[in-house]
């Protein structure tokens, strides 16, 4: 099952961060390679969300860029900042807590008194 | 694996850009997945035009640009947070102070203009703004950033023109009429009309219209309009034509009094001396406000008007005669017997030259007119 583009957005942050945690510096199409061989092509980043996404993550300090050439191309490779290092727990958090109240709305886990 | 040639690199290039995407970050970012796609699925001896157009064409819904406004979107939405934070503090801020300083203004303490001062500029130029910035940029519609646009032109002159009122600057009731003009004129008709046809913001609607409503009718009563500023120089002008009256009436009895070629006592001298002295301030004050040096009877057909011109912005710097005039009341006063009036300066345009051109002209007809007096019951004696 593939998911829709609307349940990852949400999440997509957290998602290139974590990644960007275990593989110390990646490049967006290893960013995108990489997902799809976790999650068994559930999980299918797509070029249009990437990129926003990662240069979001870029404005706001958390990731930082280094280039190489391959080539005649740039090759634009992004690790985390240690703002980045940081904010990456909290946001593993704040969505864990997330997951756990859509169980409860959705009824996936009766609340326990 | 294909082996991508610099021309072919070339050719993505300038077809990203041609495609709109004009960020160079993510041109190369585009460029290299694009590369890394070819690279990993093309066979080698595979149609590179039909898998490059193919390719690019799964990036989008529907054109490459979306991902350059996107990007876009997501990098102002870091700063919309800061505007947030600024707007909220600037807000609260400038509410602050300006509540203060307008206690200190009840209360005559100092520093109350700074402060009012800086409430007002605050509040129109950092927090207002701000504000439609953020609320324009929620709303899709161009018709609601209109009406947005509309409220921050009309809230921003708005406390721009009670600041200009309460400092005394010129235009301050041009500013306030205009702001309640864009407000009941063209920002509240078309927010109403927008708002009430929605079921959920209906009664939001009405109430804020009411309030628009009763508080641009609040702040109508601290303006004057234009026939109002008339009234009133019609009227301060008649005031001064009525007391030059009695002042020449004055004058006349006063010469009545006087023995014919009997020698002139210093103090006749002196009382004379003011008495030219007040006149000459007098026509100087009138021919800078009016035009002309003299309030004929028929002031009101020429409009010849007196209005509200504060005297110092009349004076040129180099107007000595105010000043000889301080002098001559102050030897005058010293030499008066104890029986008469002295000739009060203390709170009179004299000393303080910033009161309004009506209020001055009556003052130095005062001057002139005890001035006489105490002449005629000089002379009596």
């Amino acid at each position: 099952m593939l998911y829709s583009s609307e349940l990852i957005k949400g999440t997509l942050k957290t998602i290139v961060l974590k990644q960007l945690e275990n593989n110390k510096r990646m490049y967006g199409y290893e960013i995108t390679q990489k997902v799809k061989e976790l999650t068994k092509n559930r999980i299918q980043i797509t070029e249009g969300a990437l990129y926003p996404t990662l240069h979001s993550l870029e404005t706001e300090g958390l990731v930082t860029v280094e280039t190489e050439y391959i080539g005649k191309r740039v090759r634009k490779y992004y690790s985390l900042s240690p703002d980045g290092k940081i904010k990456i727990d909290e946001k593993i958090n704040e969505l864990t807590d997330f997951f756990e109240t859509m169980k409860f709305i959705l009824d996936i886990k009766p609340q326990v008194i | 694996m294909y082996c991508i040639s610099e021309k072919q690199i070339d050719f993505i290039l300038n077809d990203i850009s041609a495609r709109g995407i004009e960020m160079v970050s993510l041109q190369q970012d585009l460029l290299d997945h694009i590369c890394c796609i070819i690279e990993h699925n093309l066979e080698n001896d595979g149609d590179f035009e039909n898998f490059y157009l193919d390719t690019i064409s799964s990036f989008y819904k529907h054109d490459l640009k979306e991902i350059e406004e996107e990007t876009i979107n997501l990098q102002t939405f870091k700063n919309y947070y800061i505007m947030k934070k600024i707007m909220l503090v600037s807000g609260t801020f400038s509410a602050f102070i300006l509540t203060i300083g307008i206690l200190f203004k009840f209360m005559h303490w100092p520093g109350a203009a700074v402060m009012i001062l800086a409430g007002i500029l605050i509040l129109s130029f950092v927090f207002l703004p701000l504000l439609f910035i953020l609320k324009a940029k929620e709303k899709k519609d161009s018709k609601d950033k209109i009406i947005i646009a509309l409220g921050a032109i009309a809230s921003i002159s708005m406390s721009l023109g009670i600041l200009f009122k309460i400092m005394h600057w010129p235009f301050a009731n041009i500013l306030c009429i205009s702001a309640i003009v864009i407000m009941v004129l063209l920002f509240l008709p078309i927010y109403f009309i927008s708002g009430i046809k929605n079921p959920d913001t209906k009664i939001n609607t009405i109430v804020s219209s009411l309030i628009i409503i009763v508080g641009s009718a609040l702040i109508l009563t601290l303006v004057r309009s234009p026939a109002g500023t008339k009234k009133e120089n019609i009227s301060s002008t008649q005031n001064f034509l009525i007391n030059e009256h009695i002042l020449e009436n004055e004058k006349l009895i006063a010469r009545k009094n006087q023995i014919k070629d009997a020698i002139q006592t210093d103090f006749e001298k002196s009382s004379f001396e003011i008495y030219i002295l007040a006149d000459e301030i007098k026509s100087y004050l009138l021919k800078k406000e009016t035009g002309e040096s003299k309030i004929e009877s028929n002031f009101e057909n020429k409009n010849v008007l007196i209005g509200e011109t504060r005297v110092t912005d009349l004076l040129d710097s180099n107007f000595e005669k105010i000043n000889i005039l301080k002098n001559k009341i102050e030897s005058y006063n010293a030499s008066l017997p104890s029986s008469m009036h002295k000739i009060e300066i203390n709170n009179s345009i004299i000393i303080k030259k910033d009161k309004k051109i009506d209020a001055a002209l009556n003052d130095l007809i005062q001057i002139q007119m005890i001035a006489l007096q105490n002449q005629s019951l000089y002379l009596k004696n």
